[in-house]
């Protein structure tokens, strides 16, 4: 394919690079949130039991569904590759509404919480639970909008040409976020 | 975008087929009456596995020659072991 990605002195797009070095920093985000809850639960004598508190079902539902963004961006990439505009906007256009999907399945769990008076700040169990996945909530909020802005530039006449790279950039991220939720999922819901 | 040889479509769908199969592996698993240390275990290998699948082949690390950014990948992993063995080292000798 052919486009405009500059590219550094390492040989790397410089945007791809930008992407990496801004993942790798969230690697670290995550970690420090994640590391901050391991030591909160190994330190208490009592931790609820996740099944009990919260729905798997819809967990699983979700995880079911990031996954499967997953490869629908993967596929806007390679369709990009392949330069079938068309194919990239239907398979960009299945990645934002699964992750709309997401976030809907998470809202209505949150719904089902704030019923039963779970709130944060009504225990370390709920703190933890709303500050992890509202924060990868958030991620996947970000990375929804960064799709549209890429959708949009799909209708651009130059944008095979030109632009075709932000796809692989905008995927990262987005896969990004998944890989995020493969982790939270496990150590939120299931142990 | 890297100018290497990419993954079929239908490469694509064989790992998210693999991915479905592992959530479906780890969900059961967090059912089964067994210990909880080999639990955690087993669940937490099955997320390495999927999070090795998503970055090889839905990032393309599989096919990137590119040194550099292979440094960028993986320094901050250096870093989350150090979390790691920080956090199970003030556990072990408190």
């Amino acid at each position: 394919m052919t486009h405009a990605a500059e590219t550094t002195c390492t040989g790397i797009p410089s945007a791809k690079l930008g992407m990496w070095l801004f993942l790798a920093s969230e690697v670290m985000f995550f970690t420090g949130l994640l590391g901050a809850y391991i030591v909160l639960r190994a330190g208490l004598p009592t931790w609820p039991h996740p099944g009990e508190e919260l729905k798997i079902q819809l967990a699983a539902l979700n995880t079911f569904i990031l996954l499967s963004s997953s490869m629908t961006m993967a596929l806007a990439v390679a369709a990009v590759h392949r330069a079938d505009r068309a194919k990239a906007q239907l398979f960009l256009m299945l990645t934002i509404g699964l992750g709309t999907a997401f976030l809907g399945v998470k809202g209505y769990e949150y719904s089902l919480k704030f019923a039963h008076g779970h709130f944060p700040g009504t225990g370390i169990f709920w703190d933890c639970y709303f500050t992890l996945t509202g924060l990868h909530g958030l991620h996947v909020l970000a990375g929804i909008i960064a799709n549209l802005w890429v959708l949009s530039l799909t209708f651009r006449d130059d944008f095979l040409k030109e632009r075709g790279h932000l796809v692989e950039i905008s995927g990262l991220y987005w896969h990004f976020v998944d890989v995020v939720w493969i982790f939270l999922f496990p150590l939120v819901y299931l142990i | 975008m890297s100018e290497h040889a990419q993954p079929t479509y239908g490469k694509y769908l064989i790992i998210w087929i693999w991915l479905i199969a592992l959530l479906a592996a780890g969900t059961f698993i967090s059912s089964l009456p067994i210990n909880k240390t080999e639990a955690v275990l087993l669940i937490l290998g099955i997320s390495l596995i999927k999070t090795a699948l998503v970055a090889l082949f839905y990032m393309h690390l599989k096919f990137e020659r590119s040194v550099p950014l292979w440094v960028v990948v993986v320094f901050p992993f250096f870093l989350v072991g150090s979390v790691v063995l920080l956090v199970l080292s003030s556990h072990l000798f408190s």
